[in-house]
């Protein structure tokens, strides 16, 4: 399962982002096929006034026909030329439908039908009462004036267009109001982290600076121990409280880039997981090459804090987290539960959980992946279901020294 | 013996103009040439009540084989004057070869330009 994630983060969630889309298509399509709908009946009507108002015309053209074709009856053979007109085209069908004779520029005929199209042509069909030359059927043919149609197309656009706009102007409107309990509620939990972090800065602080200060030399096994448990908890909580630092103000600090070494940087990363991972028995394997990289030392700080400690908390119990540093790459593998398919797409997210049994806001990918997005990183990820997963960043050329 | 060649002469001119006629010509022209109506209008009475080929040779051998004054095409006063004709003597293939020959010779299509 391996998945590319270089999408920009905004502020709207990815659930949201797809709500929108399916309902914008969803809408979309309904406008449309309404439009379709209400084309197809104008162009209808408008045929059909153009036929009832051509029916007219060939009606008179037609009764002008019959009496020519009454008198060549009347007179064949002597008299044998079929009778003609500048204004239309003709011709005569018996009553087996066999063709007596035709003056038509189109042949495609259709004696059951009064009035249709025929190519560019309109054919009017009349029936005889008396079958003149052994004609029951005249059909009487004109140019079709094509002017409606250009005008019903040019209408049909026009107002197709017009409809659209309003619709769309409607649905803009409707999906904000339908969307604005969700944002509401992402305000709110945003507003709470930001009061919540506030809160706890000045005791935290307290916390780890009194931790330092112990001598743990005059303290027994016990209470070191103890000690040790209580540096893990506040470790966590520390974590915690710089995911959501930078989370509330991350974006609003200008970056103050400067070269990196990753490798120690790393090592000191680990160094400070070190009690939270011997906590669970994790191990780590560390191959690490030389690396450098020209990035602000808190973001890259943040990036690495994320995925060493989303390692650990993923983690099973006596289980290892590799890390790999190349010219080219880092790569943080752990031992963990893995992480669905159907999942994968959206861990980056904010407030996306791996899984409800562990704690967590679930904002350190979603940190993770902003990061990597300022710096043209590229970020993927390969899980294996009770295997592990496996984070691979990988640097652009022009950072590689 | 003058006389006797004569006869003969005639006698043979006569059965060889006789048999050089068609069905039609021997059975319906003979008739109708002395009619006022020439064939080619009772055609054109015909096609304009019947229309099509089919139709109108199954009239004319229905009309011919069972000569009926509801059935004719022709006007009442032309019947007064002439009657119905006799019921015909020739059998199917003959009347049918005779209405065809009718049909061919008066028929409209291919002769309107």
């Amino acid at each position: 399962m391996l998945v590319s994630k270089n999408r920009d983060i905004s502020l709207l969630l990815n659930s949201e982002k797809q709500s929108l889309r399916r309902f914008l298509t969803l809408y979309i399509f309904l406008v449309l096929a309404l439009i379709s709908l209400l084309s197809i009946s104008y162009y209808k009507s408008q045929e059909k006034l153009m036929f009832s108002n051509q029916r007219t015309i060939l009606s008179g053209y037609a009764t002008e026909q019959v009496k020519r074709l009454k008198i060549l009856h009347h007179y064949f053979p002597t008299k044998d030329e079929y009778p003609r007109d500048s204004r239309f085209k003709s011709a005569i069908y018996d009553i087996e439908r066999v063709l007596i004779f035709s003056t038509l520029d189109n042949n495609h005929i259709n004696l059951d039908k009064v009035i249709y199209r025929a190519g560019n042509k309109i054919h009017f069909i009349k029936y005889l009462d008396d079958y003149y030359l052994g004609a029951m059927y005249l059909i009487i043919e004109i140019d079709e004036d094509r002017s409606w149609y250009k005008d019903t197309i040019l209408h049909i656009l026009a107002l197709g267009t017009i409809i659209l706009i309003i619709l769309a102007i409607f649905g803009l409107f409707f999906v904000r109001l339908f969307l604005k309990p969700m944002k509401n509620s992402i305000e709110l939990l945003d507003n709470f982290i930001k009061d919540t972090t506030h809160e706890l800065n000045t005791p935290l602080s307290a916390i780890l600076a009194n931790i330092e200060m112990m001598d743990q030399s005059v303290m027994s096994e016990k209470n070191i121990k103890k000690l040790a448990r209580i540096n893990i908890a506040a470790k966590t909580v520390s974590h915690l409280y710089q995911d959501l630092t930078y989370l509330v103000l991350g974006h609003q600090r200008i970056s103050k880039d400067e070269w990196i070494d990753l490798k120690e940087l790393i090592l000191d990363r680990v160094d400070y997981f070190y009690i939270l991972s011997n906590s669970k028995k994790i191990s780590f394997e560390l191959d690490l090459k030389e690396k450098k990289i020209l990035i602000d030392p808190i973001k890259i700080a943040r990036m690495i804090d994320n995925l060493i400690s989303n390692a650990i908390k993923y983690n099973k119990r006596k289980g290892t987290i590799k890390i790999v540093l190349r010219e080219e790459y880092l790569l943080i593998s752990d031992t963990g539960i893995g992480i669905t398919s159907d999942k994968i797409n959206s861990v980056f997210d904010r407030y996306s959980r791996f899984t409800s049994s562990v704690g967590g806001f679930g904002i350190g990918l979603n940190i993770v992946k902003s990061i990597v997005d300022e710096y043209n990183l590229k970020i993927t990820l390969n899980s294996i279901l009770g295997e592990g997963t496996t984070f691979k960043i990988e640097f652009p050329k022009e950072s590689l020294k | 013996m003058k006389n006797i060649i004569k006869t003969i002469t005639i006698t043979v001119i006569f059965s060889i103009s006789l048999f050089s006629q068609n069905v039609f010509e021997r059975n319906c022209l003979v008739c109708h040439e002395h009619f006022p109506a020439s064939l080619q209008r009772m055609f054109m009475s015909y096609l304009k009540v019947y229309s099509g080929e089919i139709t109108m040779k199954a009239a004319l051998k229905g009309y011919l084989k069972k000569p009926d004054k509801k059935l004719s095409v022709m006007s009442d006063l032309f019947i007064d004057r002439f009657g119905i004709k006799d019921k015909t003597d020739l059998n199917d293939e003959e009347l049918e070869e005779a209405i065809d020959i009718y049909w061919n010779l008066y028929n409209v299509r291919n002769k309107l330009r």
